[in-house]
């Protein structure tokens, strides 16, 4: 390759860090908002860095809102879909690569079709069938309806996974005598668990920032989620505080920004388009 | 019994032991799918015959009647343009976007990895965050987009850029735009890595600058890629609800309101169950092109 000059190289990243940080503005200002003084907020012309930093803005959010408890409503929903999504999904997904019975064709072509399946569609019948369960206003019920786009999609990718552990690693097992499950457990699994980290993780965050469901299953403060309990703050007050709602933004985005840290390299190695839903 | 008999009789039993613990594994999977997918998907269709008020959830059959008076109605026609404005606006833009920034992020430039980290982030950031930032940005009296604008001299009052048309739509295009073009970034940038020097070599040989060098081999290159990202992100866009609810609720008047948003708002506003089934099942037959032609692209890839 013909080495670039150095001209051009100085130029290329400007452009691309001008362009990063276009891109990024929204954020560096989400979190410039959260630790501006509220006086400073509404001044004309706005200051650019704070001139001073302030937490109160967290603290108030902490004791006087309802957030630590949309949060923890979160976690134990974003977690109770991931651990079923992924053990439904680690079994249908080996069976689905490894052994042959009738229907599975079809079967595979239907959970590609309902990875693509909008949930409008989907919310008026999982909202009668709730109401009548009885299971309106749970947690549970949450958990079921975010099955219905996480199943689909953790099956698709852990199925790609499976699909790319070499068979013979597993007819060694199954010559050396051991039986099918032993083999499953013992070459499969441990094979297959970087793949199997990845899609929970994957599959938490899109619990974690589910909205429709939440909003139409769920109406009481004590089993909201973040998504939907962030958002009343917003509609429920009477002068909105954007500096608190951006310290909400804030600190709901903390598990994704750990979530992501790991998920990094994996995404960077190149990852097929169908690993990321939208 | 010979040898080679007893043999096939084992192979035999053991490859239906297989089929049938191949079948336990998937049961789960096929239970949850019948029970909470395929079982609503057939209740909508069937509930848009009927005419059911939400709060008490009575009604009587209608027919097709639902499906008669959607048509005839100005909303739906009115809808689904807003919705085609909306995807393929906000398409091209992410694809555009989304190609350039991967090209760029492909050169050697410092701080490599962070600058991929800030790219892809608003990708994985929750609708709900995205959305109050924007708010935030779009804010008329101290939202830091109109005082930049006024400072720079583009504009000489603020603008209102969600309460108005067609600003509405266009502010709506563009925050999908951003939230959703790393998904692009991410898939070119995994295929331009792939793409075999010689080739550019050859190209630069034979005097192509850089622009053609694009055209020429790059493009080509990327071409499979772009056609799955493309029809992955025109489903998912016709179907986004969370984005376009939360910054303008279909507003102003009905100038925003995608198909997605009627299904909602016939359903919990009007409570007007049956229809919001009938737009539902209508907006799901008009996706359902795409969906097909996406089925049948990646099921010939894996049969190859």
């Amino acid at each position: 390759m013909q080495r670039p000059s150095v001209g051009s190289r100085i130029l290329v990243n400007i452009v691309t860090w001008t362009v990063v940080l276009t891109v990024a503005f929204p954020l560096i200002w989400m979190v410039l908002t959260s630790i501006k003084p509220q006086s400073e907020l509404f001044r004309i012309p706005p200051t650019f860095l704070p001139q001073s930093i302030t937490f109160e803005h967290y603290w108030r959010l902490l004791t006087e809102t309802p957030f630590l408890n949309y949060f923890r409503n979160s976690m134990v929903l974003s977690v109770s879909t991931t651990v079923v999504v992924i053990v439904v999904a680690t079994l249908g997904s080996y069976s689905l690569v490894r052994f042959r019975y009738r229907g599975r064709e079809a079967l595979a072509t239907l959970v590609l079709f309902t990875y693509l399946l909008p949930s409008v569609v989907l919310i008026i019948p999982l909202y009668l069938m709730m109401v009548g369960l009885g299971l309106s206003n749970t947690v549970f019920s949450l958990v079921i309806a975010y099955t219905t786009f996480a199943l689909p999609y953790a099956l698709w990718l852990l199925r790609s996974f499976m699909a790319g552990i070499p068979e013979d690693l597993e007819s060694a097992a199954l010559v050396d005598g051991a039986s099918r499950i032993g083999a499953f457990v013992d070459v499969i699994l441990p094979q297959a668990l970087p793949g199997i980290i990845s899609t929970a993780l994957f599959t938490f965050i899109l619990s974690w920032n589910e909205y429709l469901y939440a909003l139409v299953l769920v109406n009481s403060d004590s089993v909201r989620p973040l998504t939907t309990g962030v958002m009343n703050m917003l509609i429920t007050s009477f002068n909105i505080e954007w500096s608190l709602l951006m310290a909400a933004s804030v600190m709901m985005s903390v598990p994704l920004i750990i979530i992501f840290a790991f998920l990094q390299s994996f995404l960077t190695r190149g990852f097929g388009a169908g690993a990321v839903k939208g | 019994m010979s040898f080679s008999a007893v043999a096939r009789k084992n192979t035999d039993t053991l490859d239906r032991r297989y089929a049938i613990l191949g079948t336990v594994l998937i049961a789960p999977t096929v239970l949850i799918f019948c029970s909470v997918i395929l079982y609503p998907l057939v209740s909508a269709i069937y509930l848009s015959m009927f005419s059911i008020y939400t709060p008490t959830l009575e009604g009587g059959w209608v027919g097709l009647d639902n499906y008669t008076s959607l048509l005839a109605s100005g909303r739906f026609w009115n809808a689904l343009g807003n919705t085609l404005v909306w995807t393929v606006g906000t398409l091209v833009l992410q694809i555009v976007c989304g190609v350039a920034v991967a090209l760029l992020l492909n050169q050697s430039i410092v701080f490599r990895s962070l600058a991929r980290s800030l790219i892809l982030f608003p990708y994985f950031l929750s609708t709900v965050v995205a959305v109050l930032v924007w708010r935030w940005l779009f804010n008329d009296l101290y939202g830091i987009l109109n005082h930049m604008m006024l400072w720079a001299g583009i504009v000489d009052m603020p603008v209102n850029w969600l309460g108005a048309m067609p600003n509405a739509m266009i502010s709506i295009i563009v925050v999908g735009a951003w939230k959703y073009f790393p998904f692009v970034v991410i898939a070119v940038l995994a295929r331009l890595q792939t793409i075999p020097d010689p080739l550019y070599e050859a190209a630069r040989i034979d005097g192509a600058g850089p622009i053609a060098r694009f055209f020429d081999v790059t493009l080509p290159q990327l071409r499979e890629v772009l056609t799955v990202i493309i029809l992955l992100r025109a489903i998912w866009d016709f179907k986004e609800f969370d984005l376009i609810w939360l910054m303008t609720g279909g507003g102003p008047i009905n100038s925003t309101q995608t198909l997605p948003l009627v299904v909602y708002q016939e359903a919990f506003g009007l409570n007007q169950m049956g229809m919001a089934s009938a737009y539902a099942v209508t907006m799901m037959i008009v996706m359902l092109a795409f969906m097909l032609i996406y089925l049948r692209q990646t099921r010939q890839k894996e049969s190859i």
